[in-house]
């Protein structure tokens, strides 16, 4: 949305995204999640507030999840940024993105790309998580489809915990 | 109703030098730490530095460190680091209570101790867009002349909602500024002033470097209250810190956020010490809280609730802290 | 008309997740914002900085000079009203002459980026005369109030005036009678998708294509085709994927006619993308209401009369008011055997964003108001609250005093289920200091029996394609939100025709492309369009069979047709796989069509007295919930530890989807029963953002076990109903009545947010010391 715009101090941003080195100039100004959308059009990171309140941007920087609607792209410089398209590997959907589709983790789909990168950092550094550590680690999330439910069960299911 | 960012140029120091003379050389400029309080007002239009100055390239101010002589943690440490910290988890229970109930974790990964200290204070009429400030004539705090929590007073009465400065308060936190003139060391209290509108006394050009908690402090906790159980900034919060003897106070130190334009320490507790923890005492620890705080309409729960109910959780810390059951 | 009950079942019984599911997870699903617009135009909207006044002047000059700005519209630009029903459409897209509210459309930009944008709105100059202006329906009401609308005298949009049996009979025969006023805030939507819109007009061949945020793309193009003064074959609306609705979208939005009217003005392409603020301005979701009821019962739990007086405060225009308003009425019927019911309901007009139709549309505040007065009324009689409900129930088939038709009805089943689960006879009353549990029962339709416009069109229409590669295309206007509609298509036409559900595919919501259909509003999708899935597919299979049997030369009748098999006798060599099938079917036909329907008889269609059409359905969902509550007393802060719930959806086509339907409806009435509420300072919007609009996080959403009840409804395909609304409106009441069970204490108002739970308890303190210091005294 951006690109029009009146010339800004722009600069080389590189970084890794979705393990791949890229170099783009951005402005300063530029929001990570803008960064994403517009300029590389990966549109899986949703904007679903005015900044910072509902978890649906939620992306990967250096394996922790940010919001990126409250990122300025230049912070992620030499840094490795990871979105929702990149969990799918050569077209197979990965444990969380199958657990979410088959266990109804999704409804509207608006929110589950944050909801999955959030999830993800919890799985990394806590690959067997209770109920709680789910709750905490989800709890920027919002989603008004599900009530949690089936999003908790989702998270269960990929980790492999049971009930 | 723009969501978007104005132009503005970004400064990455390396140092804290670096970034002190950034700030002297652009009047108008200002630090960033996490980014999640600074940008979202940014977004909102409600300030518009034109530079800014990057804090997180910063090596020294990320640095934390327990020992004998206390703990020290640089302003650029994250809250979430911060609440898993081992030295906090065990020995300022508060600190780490309080770290880990900020906002949502993806804020908590970004935001930082120093930015959670000076974070802006809040205010229904003020945390608002462009389009709804405008269409108010603004506010006190920014391009406004009236408060309008209170349109007959002369002072902005915008709450600060940080969460970590009451349990540094309790715990005798100093900090550590540095500035153009150089590095200063003061009490965490001293930070502050009873001024919405301004209520960090940080000079121009200066910014906080470290908290140093002194050791061997007394059992501590952290509470809030809020509608949610995540995300909420706090209407009210308290930290207690206490140490007792045969159920008998010892020391006894209170802090309150959310409720004022500034975090503060509760007067008058010196009393209590050598009192025992009963129902008496927890009653008149509830009484000083409620006439003490002085919560305004700047948020949509009533100012009266956040006194009662911020009261009747100081009671409960203490009871708990001192062993006894709630009261 | 009637399906056999449990036809096929094989997919239905085990569940299927979504069929647009994959491209959610992995982040491919383009939602209107996501949709290619790097050509497109920034649109822009100017907002009214005021309540209420008279446009004296506006001058957009300035804005049109400044360089990158392509188009500038205002109300000049549209002299047609919009909305849905054709009897309440009082609403420009921008205004004309009068402004209502703050945040009303006044001017709109389309410029090369959102800075050029913006500042072009900043040239826009305004003069207006202000009004007074009127924020709650006491005031608007007022004898001497200025008008909001000339022909809407005392600013009301709606009275509405039923009386059905003898009320004052029925509480002359009551044991117990009680009157009650109750409370319940503006909630919203709060879908997670902002609003968003993007229109491309042509000027060579005059076509406009409008892909938007639309759960009624049908109504849309209607709305686009009057105001902007185009021919209905000119327009195509699409729907991409929807981040939601919960009733948002179920009529034109503004910001949609406004991008069209930009694109057409640049003659170009135009992306409007609404911040999280606007969307909330845009609002359109469940009014602030005032509720006074009255009931009778009997000493044994029989109701015998109910007096209802609802007060909606409905915002600045018609919108859906007239609807709810008569919802909120006809909904007292249908649940219970209630004797005699009076309704005197008032739709107000007020200076506020236009409120609309929200999940449990109507239904939920009465409902509220209902369950948690009967509530207390049974404690005051010693009674159970389970014999209560059981005690009133209805006997299907019935009608009830307003015509609304009940067919199946499973809400016995339903208490049964949550009693049982919950525990509730084992622990009510032997829960520790501060925990409670409450109960309530609720119901809902499966799609409105008379719609909107009275076009004699069949409800629903779906057509199938089915062509050389063996894919069967189900083309339906039904609008998936997210809430699982395609995949239902997809499970009704698979299941009927025995075959893969991956052979089929679903194509939604494009008016091009797809057959008419009303959208995704009052529950109407599973029941209306799920029939007319199943009567395509029944079509399709007979034109398979016919050609199985000439392929076979057989008798259609003797022709056995097992899943993608088709065979006679039994026999392996009269065997005929689907492949074949299809290629013997294409034979001097090609491409095969073939087109179902499902129409609503007259006799389902409600009573002949004023807006007896509301609520009229052919089959209600009923549901029971018990929830646990834990209070704490010294901050007011409430825990819901555990939900059970009930639902009774005839049959469940998709189990996964229904159960995920209700835990979703059952917490979005949590989020109003506790937190939710839009409260306004002098008509500017409090809760505008997703931080003060305090939807429920993960932390505050309990475990909600569901229990499904399958009434078989004669009507319903394969005798499913609704499961999506049904749940929400029971939560409300089961919540403070759980509160009433926990600290004994009745509050009367929504949210029970922390401040009122403890002015509740404040207030009780002080009762108490004054009871206390009376005691004394005598």
């Amino acid at each position: 949305m951006h690109k029009h715009s009146p010339p800004s101090t722009k600069r080389l941003l590189k970084l890794k995204l979705n393990g791949r080195w890229r170099e783009d100039a951005v402005s300063e100004q530029e929001l990570l999640v803008d960064y994403l959308r517009d300029v590389t059009h990966l549109t899986g990171t949703k904007i679903g507030c005015d900044g910072g309140e509902c978890g649906a941007c939620t992306v990967l920087v250096d394996g922790e999840a940010v919001p990126s609607c409250i990122t300025l792209a230049v912070r992620c410089e030499g840094r490795n940024v990871e979105t929702i398209e990149a969990l799918a590997t050569q077209g197979r959907l990965s444990r969380l993105q199958s657990a979410f589709h088959e266990k109804l983790g999704t409804q509207c789909g608006f929110c589950t790309p944050g909801m999955i990168m959030a999830a993800e950092a919890l799985l990394r550094s806590n690959p067997t998580p209770t109920d709680g550590e789910i709750r905490t680690a989800l709890s920027g999330n919002l989603c008004r489809c599900t009530g949690y439910v089936k999003i908790i069960e989702s998270v269960k299911a990929a980790a492999g915990v049971t009930s | 109703m723009s969501s978007s960012l104005p132009n503005f140029g970004v400064a990455q120091p390396g140092t804290i030098a670096e970034a002190v003379a950034a700030c002297v050389s652009h009047p108008g400029s200002r630090f960033m730490a996490g980014g999640t309080d600074l940008l979202v007002n940014m977004r909102r239009g409600i300030v518009s530095p034109d530079f800014l100055i990057n804090l997180s390239g910063i090596d020294e101010l990320t640095a934390i460190a327990a020992d004998a002589q206390g703990m020290t943690i640089g302003a650029g440490v994250t809250i979430a680091s911060l609440a898993r910290n081992a030295a906090a988890v065990t020995q300022y229970h508060a600190l780490a209570q309080a770290a880990a109930a900020i906002a949502g974790p993806g804020h908590r990964n970004m935001a930082t101790v120093g930015g959670n200290l000076c974070l802006d204070t809040r205010c229904v009429y003020y945390n608002q867009s462009e389009w709804w400030r405008s269409a108010n004539a603004y506010c006190l705090k920014s391009r406004g002349d009236t408060c309008h929590v209170a349109p007959q007073g002369q002072r902005c009465h915008a709450a600060y909602a940080g969460d970590l400065a009451p349990a540094l308060l309790v715990l005798g936190a100093e900090i550590a500024i540095a500035g153009p003139k150089g590095r200063r060391r003061i009490p965490l209290s001293e930070l502050y002033v009873e001024d919405g509108k301004a209520h960090l006394t940080l000079a121009d050009g200066e910014l906080i470097v470290a908290v140093h908690l002194p050791p061997g402090a007394p059992a501590s906790a952290y509470s809030k209250i809020r509608v949610r159980g995540a995300i909420d900034f706090p209407l009210a919060g308290v930290a207690v810190a206490l140490s007792a003897s045969d159920n008998a106070i010892v020391s006894l130190r209170v802090a309150l956020t959310g409720t004022n334009s500034w975090p503060f320490l509760l007067a008058g507790t010196d009393p209590f010490v050598g009192q025992l923890i009963d129902d008496k005492l927890l009653h008149a620890i509830d009484r000083l809280v409620q006439k003490q705080v002085q919560p305004m309409r700047t948020t949509l729960a009533s100012a009266n609730y956040r006194r009662v109910a911020v009261a009747a959780l100081a009671r409960r810390l203490i009871a708990n802290l001192g062993g006894t059951a709630a009261a | 008309m009637t399906s056999a009950p449990g036809t096929g079942g094989k997919l239905a019984r085990r569940g299927v997740p979504l069929i647009d599911g994959i491209e959610k997870v992995t982040g491919r699903a383009r939602y209107t914002a996501d949709l290619d617009h790097a050509d497109a135009l920034v649109g822009r909207i100017l907002r009214s900085p005021i309540s209420h006044g008279d446009i004296l002047s506006l001058d957009v000059s300035k804005a049109r000079a400044l360089d990158g700005v392509v188009a500038v519209v205002t109300g000049d630009d549209c002299s047609h009203t919009y909305g849905v029903l054709p009897i309440a459409m009082n609403e420009y897209p921008l205004a004309r002459g009068r402004v209502r509210y703050r945040g009303e459309p006044i001017a709109a930009v389309a410029a090369i980026d959102e800075v050029t944008a913006e500042r072009a709105l900043g040239l826009i100059e305004l003069k207006v005369k202000q009004l007074p202006a009127y924020y709650t329906s006491e005031a608007a009401r007022a004898p001497d109030a200025v008008l909001l609308h000339d022909d809407k005298p005392g600013n009301i949009e709606r009275d509405v005036h039923h009386q059905f049996g003898d009320v004052a009979q029925g509480f002359a025969a009551a044991d117990l009678v009680r009157e009650e006023l109750f409370n319940c805030a503006e909630v919203n939507h709060a879908q997670i998708e902002p609003h968003a819109s993007l229109s491309e007009f042509d000027p060579a061949t005059g076509r406009l294509t409008v892909q938007t945020v639309s759960q009624v793309g049908y109504y849309l193009h209607l709305m686009l085709a009057e105001c902007l003064e185009m021919d209905t074959s000119r327009i195509r609306v699409i729907k991409p994927f929807i981040g939601g609705g919960f009733g948002a979208r179920v009529e034109a939005l503004n910001f949609e006619i406004v991008t069209a009217l930009l694109a057409k003005a640049a003659a170009g392409k135009v992306m409007m993308r609404l911040t999280r603020e606007e969307t909330f301005l845009t609002h359109r979701a469940r009014p602030q209401t005032d509720i006074k009821l009255k009931l009778g019962m009997t000493k044994d739990g029989r109701m015998t009369a109910c007096e209802c007086q609802v007060v909606q405060r409905g915002g600045a225009y018609a919108g859906y008011g007239i609807i709810t308003i008569l919802y909120a009425g006809a909904l007292l019927h249908g649940l219970y055997d209630i004797p005699a019911v009076k309704y005197e309901g008032s739709r107000v007009y007020a200076n506020l964003p236009p409120c609309g139709a929200m999940r449990g549309h109507g239904s939920v505040d009465m409902r509220h108001a209902f369950e948690c007065l009967v509530d207390r009324m049974t404690h005051e009689l010693g009674l159970d609250p389970f014999a209560v409900r059981r005690a009133n129930l209805l006997r299907a088939p019935t009608r009830t005093m307003n015509d609304l038709v009940v067919n199946s009805y499973g809400l016995a089943e339903c208490l049964d289920k949550v009693e049982r689960a919950s525990g509730w006879r084992e622990r009510l009353g032997k829960l520790p200091p501060g925990k409670g549990l409450g109960m309530a029962c609720s119901h809902y339709v499966s799609g409105a029996a008379k719609p909107i416009h009275r076009t004699g069109e069949p409800h629903a229409v779906v057509n199938l394609k089915l062509d050389f590669d063996g894919g069967v295309t189900a083309l339906t206007g039904a609008a998936e939100i997210g809430q699982g509609s395609s995949t239902m298509v997809a499970i009704a036409v698979a299941e009927t025709l025995d075959i893969s559900l991956e052979r089929v595919r679903v194509i939604a919501a494009d008016t091009a492309v797809t057959p008419k259909d009303n959208g995704a509003y009052s529950s109407r999708i599973t029941f209306m369009v799920g029939n007319a899935a199943i009567d395509a597919a029944k079509r399709l299979k007979s034109v398979l069979t016919a050609a199985a049997a000439r392929k076979l030369e057989a008798r259609p009748e003797d022709v056995e047709c097992l899943g993608e098999v088709f065979r006679v006798g039994g026999g392996d060599q009269s065997c005929l796989s689907f492949a074949d099938v299809v290629a013997a079917a294409l034979v001097d036909e090609g491409a095969i069509t073939v087109k179902g329907t499902f129409t609503c008889p007259p006799e389902f269609h409600g009573g002949k007295h004023r807006g007896g059409a509301v609520g009229s359905t052919m089959g209600f969902s009923y549901a029971a919930q018990v929830v646990e509550v834990s209070v704490d007393d010294a901050t007011g802060l409430i825990t819901v530890d555990k939900v059970w719930v009930a639902l009774d959806c005839g049959h469940a086509i998709n189990p996964l989807a229904v159960e995920g339907q209700i835990q979703g409806s059952v917490w979005m009435g949590m989020g109003q029963a506790m937190c939710e509420e839009t409260r306004y300072l002098d008509g500017l919007p409090a809760h505008a953002s997703l931080l003060e609009y305090r939807m429920p996080t993960i932390m505050d959403s309990p475990p909600i076990e569901t229990d499904i009840v399958e009434s078989h409804d004669p009507y319903g395909p394969f005798g499913a109903k609704e499961a999506s609304e049904g749940a929400l409106a029971g939560f409300p009441p089961a919540l403070v009545n759980a509160i009433a069970n926990a600290i004994g204490i009745s509050l009367n108002e929504l949210p029970v947010t922390p401040d009122r739970v403890m002015d509740a308890l404040i207030q009780r303190r002080r009762q108490a010391r004054l009871a206390g210091s009376l005691k004394a005294v005598s």
